[in-house]
């Protein structure tokens, strides 16, 4: 299937303009004040033709896939016809363009001899954007006036001279303006590195042959893209899943579902169903929801098709409008992260259901956000923002991964030490926690407990978690994985906190975060009892959970086969299945449940 | 009586002997690597070198060496079995890593297996609060018992790695002697000595690595002292370190963490001093075998070092911050930047019709087409045979013989018919497409650290360096290009560059405005103390010895740091401020402004020893007779040019491309346009208009 009029050309041209994207990428890694870009990685860096299609998309966040787009979209709308060399729009607005309030847009057309040509894109987490919690990622604000800086699309530079209005009134609306200005120098130095590289590539290809290659890359992501679809079954396939609730309306479950229609090389991901979107800030715009369908389908495509326009063609992404996965004003949506990761999950399952031997059970439920913040003595703010998961759901081939971030966010930890040294936090664990794991054939990722003292006379502690009611599944047999905990002071009065909160802590007050454990794939009884034997040694697994879920007896740390035969016995004629559920959500013979 | 210096490079398949003798003469040798024992291969290899020569042990000075045993021990899992103890509530910090992985949609991922299995990972009760404050003291008792637990288990190595020590080292080292006491036996690597910098997974993983690696370390270099012994070479070992500084077979078996990247440095740090030489202040060096291409910078007569690096993270274009596999040393080492783009890379077509190269390699077995081994998948030595880059019939002096029908045969069916071009414009875009991914590897180092290639010469070697040199020299906008002497043996010709170093370094977190410049200068001393304890060891007196310190900066709430030489004498705190800020504009274009606050992160000192009289004649003279070089044969520069094929002697006077050097060990292509010479060295130097 040639269709490249030519190949090597047009190869030249494609490793050029992707390592521009990526040198973009690197620019912001390297410059940038953040630990929520360095360590999270939480931002990306795009090109995109005069048109605004993107073209290429730098190593980046997978959540932000189909960010760029969407903002270019916006940008198309507000300023086509008003643009000249020297200007760079900003941008964070969720109903036009942005996804939440945190995520800064900082685009800038690129000329030559007078002609747009393309964009320099740039996307990143900033700290602070103001509103009423430090970090402005209140899992609890109502409507989006309360969570802080709302930009609507406009130029921080009109023809090279900055816009100092927008730029102080930005300076006395967040709380660390020095991390938010360190940032977005950042975001303007990749821009500039862009700039510098794409005239260089304009200068050797000429401006026609440049926008007919951007064309070309486009179409050859696109045309990859239908021919590894085509290679997957044509079918309708559903799935749901709940998260438990917005942590406002307590206990009312939000119901997730997607649809996925394949035929030849287009796929449909039809999300209508969806919950209504809620009171919580966890509402998605639909350039995220679309970034959760893309990533679960790249994960059954080979590697190596580029991001770009081209692939967002063949996968059409539907989710009406009101819903939690598109919400409309005034939806609040900074910790909307979580339906993010759980749609992507839910996008996993329904993946699973169409290719049974490809695809894993869910995870912890992606990361959990707890920040602190406050004011110390002098007065001076302190913003401690922490992300984390790490437990992935089993493989059909494989145990899950233990102590690995969500793929829809490849994010890195802080490092302990580091966080002591400059925030009022002491550790006093980060570990991981046996039995929670789903047992299966192959056993869901083992998670993990942060236990954080608090150290300053007082702060505000909020928490965004979840899976507490709702465990994560497990598939074709695999059990699915203990629920997640909150603890206040849990050598003290060891208080059962819910999933999602706000509250006021004081100095030595102790937050105990353990993840859920993964879901397993495939039936215990038919895992290897030498991997059993192992995880026993290795205290994941306690012997009498053993027992329980695999029916391995171990005395004297050996294998006792008879009592295993029997045990295993007993538990197939308990559970008494006529053929092996595809998915669990609940334990086939019901357990006790054992705070961790 | 000529005295030699040796080098030699233990690769996985060949171990690479040079001989360099005082009066400039140089013999090579190239040897099958002997697995099971690397040590024999080159007891056996020197015992060729002296029957074929007529020399005698004695008249080795100095034998320097560069080794993988240490990273094949960890690629291989065939390190020590070896026992963690740490800090009650993280014991997983070793496993659980920082969560990154490497790869972005990859549902198979596989975590690589901690070098430690949980079971041997014991925890004591003690805490160190972040200002080197006990918090919780540690109950001798206690780390008896997770002494006990780890020896019951008879493990061979033991790491200590507590939360904090690198600002309180005295529960480490209550451990460390319980360690020795109980069990002096055991190999026992302690964070406070070996890495006494924050940041628990890297100084963890770092500890780790070296406690895994020691035993098998000691006992290689204690059978390579033996035979050596036996062969009557009676002349001192020193071991290649990652950092491009030699050190000595004692220091190696304490710290073996310094030696894990051995192999690529030789290279860089011969290209280093025949830069040097040849006052060239900028040079880019490239090294290209078989399946992988690494590029690194030289500045000033300085190489470039990383803090920190992955063992075993294979090569990935684009990954420099997709991190999380392999294995994590925060350890200086050569900044390398590499490809997988070698000899060996397959050509193919993808399912949308672009022709692409690599990463994956036909390897040594079945090898390229032209090999005539069983490969049916072209590769890029298939495309240069193709263009007349190399010779058709044979490579290494005539060792190998070459297929080109087959090759003709294959690439015309399996990539220019699909493509619907000529075999030569097919093959020429499997040679431009090869050299633009090898480009992104100069690219990492250069243009995305502020450095623009065009103002760097292109130094050349390995096997396939100089088949590519100009092409990308001329698409990166370099002028100059130099092809070192035996390229195709480099990297243990480098070896004879070297010099002896040694690296230490400790966080110190503190802002500069807010510093007592007394203190800092006292912890300095400190460690440039023990670097001048460990020279004078060595033998190398107070003449002889060089202290560099440097110091890793950012600006405060910054999470990654800079490193800036610091000068000698009284130190300036106004000075570094200004040094750093300097640098940072050089590297990311800008700086911040005057009233945000630098924070020194962490300490560093180099002590070197100084060699007498020059390390390297201005000369060398092969002894390896040059052939007779073939007729000249048709080469396609974007069309057929009938091309001269000459002998590195023939351009003692300066000619005009097109043309071709061919010699035992590497081939070197000048395109029309281009002129060629020898210098001095022997160097071959290349000028594109």
């Amino acid at each position: 299937m040639t269709e490249i009029r030519d190949p090597i050309g047009f190869e030249l041209f494609k490793n050029a303009i992707f390592s521009i994207a990526d040198e973009m990428a690197l620019t912001v890694f390297r410059t940038t004040y953040s630990g929520v870009l360095k360590d999270n990685m939480d931002y990306s860096t795009g090109f995109a033709d005069a048109e605004g299609r993107l073209v290429a998309q730098g190593l980046t966040l997978p959540g932000h896939l189909g960010s760029v787009p969407t903002a270019m979209q916006s940008i198309m709308r507000h300023f086509r016809d008003d643009m000249q060399p020297g200007d760079v729009f900003i941008m964070n607005d969720p109903f036009d363009g942005g996804m939440h309030l945190p995520d800064i847009f900082v685009l800038k057309p690129l000329f030559h001899e007078g002609k747009r040509l393309a964009f320099a894109c740039t996307v990143c987490h900033h700290t602070d954007v103001g509103g009423r919690v430090a970090g402005s990622n209140a899992s609890d604000s109502t409507e989006i006036y309360a969570e802080g800086l709302r930009i609507a699309p406009m130029k921080m530079y009109e023809a090279g001279k900055i816009n100092k209005t927008l730029m102080t009134f930005i300076e006395k609306n967040v709380r660390l303006p020095v991390k938010v200005f360190g940032d977005l120098r950042a975001q303007l130095a990749a821009c500039h590195i862009a700039e510098k590289q794409f005239a260089e590539l304009v200068a050797k290809y000429g401006a026609e042959q440049t926008a007919a290659y951007m064309r070309e890359t486009i179409d050859y992501a696109e045309r990859l893209t239908r021919a590894a679809l085509e290679k997957l079954p044509d079918g309708v396939w559903s799935f749901e899943d709940w998260i438990d609730d917005d942590g406002v309306d307590y206990g009312k479950p939000i119901r997730l579902f997607v649809t996925i229609r394949k035929q030849g090389g287009h796929m449909v991901v039809d999300w209508t169903g969806t919950h209504p979107q809620v009171k919580g800030a966890i509402n998605n715009t639909l350039s995220f929801t679309k970034a959760a369908a893309y990533t679960g389908v790249r994960s059954v495509l080979p590697q190596g098709i580029p991001n770009n326009e081209g692939v967002f063609r063949a996968i059409e992404v539907i989710c009406p409008p009101g819903t939690v996965g598109n919400g409309v004003l005034p939806a609040a949506c900074a910790a909307r992260g979580l339906t993010g990761f759980r749609m992507t999950d839910c996008m996993f399952g329904a993946l699973a259901m169409m290719l049974p031997d490809k695809v894993k059970a869910a995870g912890d439920g992606g990361n959990t956000g707890v920040s602190i913040g406050g004011y110390d003595a002098e007065r001076k703010p302190f913003i401690y923002v922490d992300f984390t998961c790490g437990a992935w759901g089993a493989r059909p081939w494989a145990d899950g991964l233990d102590g690995n971030s969500h793929m829809f966010a490849n994010m890195a930890s802080h490092s302990i030490e580091v966080t002591e040294a400059e925030q009022p936090i002491e550790f006093l664990a980060y570990e991981f926690v046996p039995d929670k794991a789903g047992a299966g054939k192959y056993r869901g990722g083992v998670p993990f407990r942060r236990d954080y003292k608090f150290l300053e006379e007082e702060a505000i502690l909020q928490v965004r978690s979840d899976r507490r009611t709702h465990r994560p599944f497990g598939l074709y047999g695999g059990n699915p994985g203990m629920p997640s905990e909150n603890y206040l002071n849990p050598d003290g009065e060891n208080r059962v906190l819910p999933s999602k909160f706000t509250m006021t802590i004081r100095r030595g007050d102790v937050f105990r975060h353990v993840l859920a454990g993964a879901g397993g794939w495939g039936d215990p009884l038919e895992r290897d009892p030498a991997a059993v034997l192992r995880d026993v040694r290795n205290e994941l697994l306690s012997a009498a959970k053993a027992s329980l879920d695999y029916g391995i007896v171990i005395v004297n740390k050996e294998l006792d086969l008879t009592a295993t035969t029997k045990k295993r016995a007993e538990i197939r004629a308990a559970r008494g299945w006529t053929e092996v559920p595809a998915v669990q959500r609940e334990d086939p013979i019901p357990q006790t449940r054992k705070a961790a | 009586m000529t005295t030699y210096r040796v080098g030699v490079d233990v690769g996985g398949t060949f171990t690479d002997i040079v001989l360099l003798g005082d009066d400039g003469s140089i013999h090579t040798k190239k040897i099958s690597s002997s697995v099971e024992n690397y040590a024999q291969a080159i007891v056996d290899g020197l015992a060729e070198v002296f029957r074929e020569t007529g020399l005698r042990g004695d008249a080795i000075a100095e034998l320097r060496h560069g080794t993988t045993v240490a990273s094949n021990a960890i690629l291989e899992h065939k390190g020590a079995k070896t026992g963690l103890i740490t800090t009650k509530g993280f014991r997983d910090v070793l496993e659980i890593r920082t969560l990154r992985m490497p790869r972005m949609y990859d549902i198979g991922w596989t975590k690589p297996a901690p070098l430690v299995e949980r079971y041997l990972r014991q925890v004591v009760d003690e805490r160190i609060d972040a200002h080197g404050n006990v918090e919780r003291g540690l109950d001798p008792r206690d780390a008896e018992r997770a002494v006990d637990t780890l020896l019951a288990e008879k493990v061979e190595a033991i790491a200590v790695c507590l939360l904090h020590s690198y600002a309180n080292p005295a529960h480490e080292k209550i451990i460390r002697d319980l360690i020795r006491a109980k069990a002096p036996g055991v190999a026992c690597s302690v964070s406070c000595e070996v890495l006494p910098e924050i940041k628990e997974y890297e100084r963890t993983s770092t500890t780790v690595v070296n406690a895994y690696v020691m035993p098998i370390v000691a006992s290689y270099l204690k059978a390579l002292r033996k035979g050596l012994d036996e062969a009557g070479v009676p002349a001192r070992l020193l071991l290649m370190q990652s950092n491009g500084g030699l050190t000595t077979d004692a220091a190696a078996v304490e710290r073996p963490m310094h030696i894990i990247e051995s192999g690529p440095a030789g290279g860089v740090v011969g290209a280093q001093a025949l830069a040097r030489a040849k006052d060239l202040a900028r040079i880019i060096t490239f090294d290209m075998g078989g399946t992988t291409a690494k590029a690194s910078i030289v500045e000033d007569g300085h190489v470039t070092r990383a803090q920190e690096y992955s063992v075993g993270a294979g090569i990935m274009i684009g990954s420099r911050l997709l991190t999380g596999a392999g294995y994590t040393l925060k350890v200086p080492a050569i900044d390398l930047a590499e490809v997988g783009a070698g000899g060996g890379s397959l050509v193919w077509i993808d399912p949308a019709g672009a022709l692409q190269i690599g990463p994956e390699s036909a390897g040594a077995s079945p090898g390229p087409v032209c090999y005539d081994q069983g490969g049916e998948t072209p590769t890029v030595t298939d495309a240069n045979l193709l263009l007349g880059y190399i010779n058709p019939r044979h490579l290494v002096g005539g060792a190998l013989k070459l297929n080109a029908e087959k090759t003709k045969r294959v690439f015309a069916h399996k990539i220019a018919a699909p493509l619907g071009m000529p075999l030569e414009k097919a093959a020429h875009g499997a040679h431009l497409i090869a050299a633009s991914n090898m480009i992104r590897a100069i690219k990492a180092v250069s243009t995305e650290r502020g450095r623009d290639p065009r103002e760097f010469a292109l130094f050349a070697f390995g096997g396939n360096g100089p088949v590519f040199a100009c092409g990308m020299a001329a698409a990166l906008g370099m002028k100059r290009i130099v092809v070192p002497p035996s390229a195709g043996l480099f990297s243990s010709f480098g070896l004879l560059y070297a010099d002896v170093e040694h690296h230490y370094a400790r966080t110190l977190r503190r802002l500069l405005r807010k510093s007592d410049r007394l203190e800092i200068e006292r912890a300095w001393d400190e460690l440039a103390n023990q670097a001048i304890e460990q020279l004078a060891a060595e033998g190398f007196g107070p003449d002889k010895r060089k202290i560099r310190r440097a110091a890793a900066l950012h600006y405060h709430g910054q999470t990654y740091e800079l490193t800036v030489p610091v000068p000698e004498g009284a130190l300036d705190l106004a000075y570094l401020e200004e040094a750093f800020a300097r640098e940072h504009e050089r590297t990311y274009g800008h700086r911040a402004g005057a009233d945000e606050p630098v924070e020194l992160v962490s300490i560093q000192v180099v002590g070197q020893g100084v060699r007498t009289g020059p390390s390297v004649p201005e000369r060398v003279r092969a002894s390896r007779a040059e052939p007779t070089p073939p007729a000249p044969r048709l080469a396609y520069f974007g069309s057929w040019i009938e091309t001269p094929v000459l002998r590195r002697s023939d351009l003692a006077k300066p000619r005009s491309g097109p043309l071709i050097v061919e010699e035992y060990d590497a081939t070197c292509v000048v395109p029309p346009g281009a002129r060629a010479e020898l210098d001095a060295a022997g160097n071959i130097v290349i000028e594109l208009n």
